[in-house]
């Protein structure tokens, strides 16, 4: 029992006192013709956490101590999240090839933003967090879990988070829009493209589409399924895919692409800085 | 040993300020809401079922996880492998006895109240990385609307041959 001690009682003390100021000031909702978004209490949590920085309340010993403890308090949400899936696997294996092949469509976006987060921004590891997948909640636990909140790479997936909270719901609003009016596209892809992980963003992609076909009960009725059920699936397999192929494939393209941009790089800057274990 | 000491440290705590929080996430939602009869205010202890459980899975996942790395070190598995493996099973309806005690009591605890202390953390040692999200601050937001677009239209896309391979429109 002699290694259990609370000599870091300050850090835990800091940790519930902002707990509880975050949880008092509480979700705060802002619609405002075509922008609107939720603020939630754990955005609250890194903002306080920076002022208490900035009025020197938080002191670097304590930063020191608290950075591990992200790593193991994640598990938390890892389980949680895990906990979703027991109970839709069923209708998982049930779904289809269709719905089965779109899931790889959430590897898509590797392509598209490493190139922009490299050759015009050329980010360094943090390109790795805020790429490799929507960076929602299971992203967080993914990347907390690998590499920690606090280093590079969690530092891209938490500006991806809060990104994704703001801008994230008209975002993917305005895109369902200008899908659909584009007719490149049949309303039921557009729907299964819509359930992407996040409740919140997969309601506003869909709105729009259901705008549209609202005279079709049956149309929107059969929308709102497809989105559904891409919608679980991504919340069943999406952490897999994530740990065995969106981070490892993240990490290869972003080591092609940084040497492309400087043949002189050396392996030692391309790999991460800390692993948690 | 030392690190157990840690690890179940700070798992206590979390989910302690896990529950605490939930409380008050489910007051003021309540206080807040236009239909207040629909949302109940769970209590820390209504949630400490779930919380223990949740906790208890976290160590099983890092037991095998360590032991996993004496054996095999070169295999290098991460814990969310094991933690979200043990918490499907435990989730199996028909397989697991426990997994309806799981759908009951973790619905009590929500997602994000249970983010909010984990991001306390994560906000306590932020300062020290304030000047690297400032110089990459616009980067990682760009690059994050990229990434919705790459997503949307990867999906649709995919979503597309894959419904017309199979007749579905």
């Amino acid at each position: 029992m002699k290694h259990f001690n609370l000599k870091d009682w300050k850090v835990h003390l800091m940790c519930i006192v902002i707990v509880v100021i975050a949880e008092l000031i509480g979700n705060f909702k802002y619609a405002n013709g075509l922008l609107s978004f939720t603020l939630f209490p754990m955005l609250y949590a890194l903002v306080i956490g920076a002022i208490f920085f900035g009025v020197k309340i938080i002191d670097q010993k304590m930063m020191e101590t608290a950075s591990p403890y992200i790593g193991i308090s994640v598990t938390l949400l890892t389980v949680k999240v895990g906990s979703t899936i027991g109970p839709n696997l069923e209708q998982v294996i049930k779904a289809g090839p269709a719905l089965l092949l779109q899931e790889l469509g959430n590897l898509g976006p590797i392509l598209f933003s490493m190139p922009i987060a490299i050759f015009v921004f050329n980010m360094g590891r943090e390109a790795v967090g805020a790429c490799f997948s929507i960076s929602r909640e299971g992203s967080l636990a993914v990347i907390g879990d690998l590499y920690g909140l606090d280093s590079a790479e969690g530092r891209g997936v938490m500006g991806a988070y809060v990104t994704g909270t703001l801008l994230g719901t008209i975002f993917n609003s305005l895109m369902s829009s200008a899908a659909l009016a584009s007719g490149l596209f049949h309303p039921f892809s557009l729907a299964m493209a819509c359930g992407t992980g996040s409740a919140s963003m997969m309601t506003a992609a869909l709105a729009p589409l259901v705008e549209k076909f609202a005279a079709q009960p049956e149309m929107v009725t059969q929308m709102q399924a497809y989105a559904a059920g891409s919608q679980i699936l991504t919340g069943v397999d999406g952490l897999y895919i994530n740990l065995f192929v969106a981070i490892p494939f993240t990490n290869w393209f972003y080591k092609k692409l940084k040497r492309m941009r400087n043949p002189n790089i050396t392996e030692a800057e391309l790999l991460p800085v800390k692993k948690v274990k | 040993m030392e690190k157990w000491a840690t690890r179940i440290k700070v798992l206590f705590f979390a989910a302690l300020f896990a529950s605490l929080g939930n409380t008050i996430n489910t007051w003021v939602t309540h206080n807040r809401s236009a239909t207040p009869a629909k949302v109940i205010i769970y209590m820390p202890w209504d949630v400490w079922p779930a919380l223990a459980l949740m906790v208890a899975i976290c160590m099983l996942g890092l037991v095998i996880t360590d032991w996993v790395e004496k054996k095999w070190p070169k295999a290098d598995l991460p814990s969310i492998l094991f933690i979200s493996m043990i918490a499907i099973i435990v989730g199996l309806p028909g397989v697991s006895p426990l997994a309806n005690f799981m759908k009951v009591e973790f619905a009590k605890i929500g997602l994000l109240p249970l983010c909010t202390p984990i991001l306390s953390y994560a906000g306590i040692s932020i300062g020290k990385d304030l000047p690297a999200f400032k110089k990459q601050g616009i980067a990682i937001v760009t690059v994050a609307l990229f990434t919705f677009i790459g997503t949307f239209i990867a999906s649709a896309i995919i979503a597309e041959i894959a419904l017309r391979a199979t007749g579905q429109i």
